[in-house]
């Protein structure tokens, strides 16, 4: 699977930072935004939160600097960046928490960043090469929740092939799983066919699905591109196949060889089914997401390295040292752990985290974009405020290519945060998964 | 200063590619994976090491030589291997190992649109030079573990360009025979040219078997590739070649780097590809090894295939990316087969009896219940 590049249609403004320009900013979102395909209500809320952000950076910023948004149709969704040169802007005020008072309502509804992530469905920053940043906002279109189609279509085969999808069928796979699994045991997005068909259009998910005659379908895998260098995959996913049949092994080996030449180094599975062929897969770790009803559900990730692992040397807390020592035993992969000590060196005054929030899975993941001499407290203030809005699953991503991300380890640990996970080569070198306790509810 | 902008800089296809990471020294791999000895089962190398001829070549390699560049193009070589083949000097090319002939062949024949054709499970350097070069690579699933002919055919189109072909396949050791072979280039119809790789050919003893080189005269747009990494055990000096019509190799030779081949790689090929009886040992070593490791294989349970060349493929009940880690804590590196697109098979250099015991050891051991590792969390 070549992973796809830039080439959706885009739109570009490049403007000063002046609140003066805030007009033609909105004007370019909400244009853009309805070009691309949103419908009118969601068009004025992306734009609301391309308002708050921009305002937002003016304030950050002095008015001589300027900075690039972008404007993206991804098919399903529209997205509008923001990318601007980090020794521009004061860092800082990237905390989510940076301007607001917790003990305050009314100062937290001046928080621009907060503002714009209850407008969007998704919120992330992402460090660019040559020192800039760039803050995304997306907001996906809305589509119609799926119908049980006949079950006509979902068949026992004796015979099929093993390919990709038109988009109807793709449709009809969306449905067929929404009819025949859960709801719950699997992403919600299987809901809305219509998406699935736009999120395959988009380049961004392959799939391939087990073909019969007449159109019939005895099963389907569908993956995506999660990050630079995993890919998560969804399925297979069976319709009324024998027990034993070779059916899922040859649809997650069919996804295997489309992404076993790329870049890709893992591939992942958090909703795995009765289905998925685990001798593939290697158990990575257990955490917690709440269901559409709120309800608790643990959630086991399976993986694969996709090549063979070189080795590699992770940075690490004393208090975390344990936890590494054992997963990477069991998980048998060769690390030199080294410890990071704190000697008493001059930090900076002010560490800052970034703040990814995802409405569609219900989760909020904390990032460390420096250290600082106030972890603790910054840590603190972003889980007071991420866990005021209830029913969120909250994560902290730490890389342990890093050692300045180790420092954040005691204050994890001391404020309910708990390691879950190592995700292999997920960062620049491995990601740790913290979760914190349990979602707030 | 700031780094160059690399998103604009960089071709999309270069993005979407990945590079490939060579395993790390043997001394760095045995600190990082704790075993005090390693046996190298990946790469099909030769363990009797290269022909005594060859060796004393390496022997006596007069330091002082270092300062002088090599032939440029391989001249004495290129003129032994005519002789031996019964062509001309000019119809040989001599590259830094078979994977750099690969790219001279890519570049001289396929510009901006263009596509080869060749198997989805196979030597992925094909796929991965046309793909870092701009080209697409269309691939044909292998059938019964072999090149499909038929869909070979089939995939080709007017912008085809090269259709490649590893005989026998590495990693099945399946191949065509003379027969086969020879009703595929009457389909192509000479149109197109028709590569065929084979760098595991005199491992096989099977009188079917077709020599490539045998029928360039026959089909010009015919063009051959061998090296002298495998049966030669030249591998860490880097040397192989192609062969063809005395005018298709010009042509490739437009785009031949010249002086890539270092002296002691030319000089040491030059003695090797005489020594009869190093094949001979060679090939019994490979024999025996190849009854043990399918008897011991057949005692596990292990489904396995078998073909042609030094190595043979394994099926697991696990990750081969898993099994390649516990296999290398055990002190055996064998080569997991993601990257080939079979996965949970892993395949293992047919090697002298001593490696191939301790992985079948090692090999019980890991896929024994509870071996203590890779369990649930």
């Amino acid at each position: 699977m070549t992973m796809p590049t830039e080439t959706k249609p885009t739109a570009l403004l490049r403007v000063r930072c002046d609140v003066n320009h805030v007009p033609m900013v909105t004007s370019f979102v909400e244009n853009g935004a309805l070009l691309y395909g949103l419908a009118q209500a969601q068009a004025t809320e992306l734009t609301l939160a391309a308002e708050e952000i921009f305002t937002y950076l003016c304030q950050a910023s002095r008015a001589d600097h300027s900075v690039e948004i972008s404007c993206l149709g991804g098919g399903y969704y529209v997205r509008a960046d923001f990318r601007f040169a980090v020794k521009h802007f004061n860092m800082r005020a990237f905390n989510l928490t940076a301007t607001v008072s917790l003990s305050d309502a009314a100062g937290m509804q001046e928080m621009g960043l907060l503002i714009a992530s209850r407008f969007v469905d998704r919120l992330n920053f992402k460090e660019t090469d040559g020192g800039g940043v760039q803050l995304a906002l997306i907001k996906e279109k809305i589509y119609p929740q799926a119908v049980r189609p006949p079950d006509i279509r979902a068949a026992h085969l004796e015979t099929y092939a093993v390919r990709a999808p038109n988009s109807e069928e793709l449709k009809c796979f969306a449905q067929l799983i929404a009819g025949h699994y859960p709801a719950g045991t699997v992403p919600a997005m299987f809901q809305f066919p219509g998406k699935v068909a736009d999120m395959a259009a988009s380049g961004e998910y392959r799939a391939a699905l087990s073909m019969g005659d007449g159109g019939r379908i005895g099963g389907g895998i569908f993956w995506q591109s999660a990050g630079a260098k995993t890919v998560e995959c969804y399925g297979p996913y069976l319709f009324n196949q024998q027990k034993g049949s070779l059916m899922a092994r040859e649809l997650l080996e069919a996804c295997i060889g489309d992404i076993a030449r790329s870049q890709t180094v893992g591939l992942i599975n958090r909703y795995p089914t009765a289905d998925l062929p685990v001798e593939h897969f290697e158990p990575l770790g257990s955490w917690t997401m709440n269901a559409a009803d709120g309800a608790p559900v643990s959630l086991t990730a399976y993986f694969r390295l996709m090549h063979e692992d070189p080795g590699a040397s992770v940075w690490t807390h004393a208090d975390l040292e344990g936890f590494l020592r054992e997963e990477y035993r069991r998980l048998v992969l060769p690390r030199e752990i080294l410890a990071v000590t704190d000697q008493g060196e001059t930090q900076n005054p002010f560490s800052v985290l970034t703040t990814e929030f995802d409405r569609f899975l219900g989760q909020v993941t904390l990032r460390p974009l420096c250290s600082g001499a106030d972890i603790e407290k910054n840590l603190l203030s972003h889980i007071q405020l991420v866990t005021a809005e209830p029913g969120k699953a909250v994560f902290f991503l730490m890389d342990l290519a890093h050692p300045w991300q180790s420092g954040f380890t005691p204050f994890l640990l001391r404020h309910g945060f708990a390691p879950r996970a190592i995700l292999p080569y997920a960062g620049d070198g491995d990601i740790v998964l913290f979760q914190l306790g349990r979602p707030s509810s | 200063m700031n780094l160059p902008p690399l998103d604009k800089l960089v071709p999309d296809y270069i993005k979407g590619f990945e590079a490939y990471i060579p395993s790390k020294p043997d001394a760095e791999l045995k600190k990082l994976y704790g075993c005090s000895r390693l046996y190298r089962l990946n790469n099909n190398e030769n363990p009797l090491g290269p022909p005594a001829a060859a060796r004393a070549i390496l022997d006596r390699f007069p330091p002082p030589r270092a300062a002088i560049y090599p032939s440029g193009d391989a001249y004495y070589l290129r003129n032994r291997l005519a002789e031996r083949f019964g062509l001309q000097p000019d119809q040989f090319l001599v590259g830094n190992g078979a994977n750099e002939v690969i790219g001279f062949v890519i570049k001289a024949f396929c510009q901006e649109g263009d596509n080869i054709v060749t198997a989805d499970k196979t030597f992925a350097v094909y796929e991965w030079v046309a793909e870092f070069s701009g080209f697409e690579a269309r691939r044909v699933p292998l059938k019964d573990f072999a090149f499909d002919d038929a869909g070979m055919l089939a995939a080709i189109d007017d912008r085809t360009k090269i259709l490649f072909v590893c005989n026998p396949n590495n990693p099945t050791g399946t191949y065509w025979n003379r027969e086969r072979l020879v009703r595929f280039l009457d389909r192509v119809e000479g149109r197109r040219i028709v590569v065929v790789d084979e760098a595991y050919c005199e491992f096989v003893e099977k009188n079917d078997f077709p020599d490539g080189i045998g029928l360039i005269r026959e089909y010009p747009n015919l063009v051959v590739f061998r090296t002298f990494s495998k049966m030669y055990a030249l591998a860490g000096l880097r040397i192989g070649y192609l062969a063809g019509d005395r005018e298709v190799v010009n042509v490739i030779r437009k785009t031949c780097v010249v002086y890539s081949v270092n002296t002691l790689a030319q000089e040491a090929a030059l003695a090797a590809i005489d020594d009869g009886e190093h094949v001979g040992r060679t090939r019994e070593m490979v024999a025996e090894g190849k009854q043990y490791l399918t008897r011991e294989l057949g005692r596990l349970g292990l489904p396995f295939v078998c073909g042609e060349g030094n190595f043979i493929m394994i099926r697991l009940s696990m990750s081969d990316t898993l099994a390649y880690r516990k296999l290398m804590t055990r002190g055996v590196m064998v080569r997991a087969m993601t990257g080939f697109r079979f996965p949970n098979w892993i395949r293992v250099t047919v090697s002298h009896r001593e490696a191939l015991s301790a992985f079948i050891e090692a090999l019980a051991a890991i896929a024994a219940p509870g071996d203590g590792s890779g369990g649930a969390p």
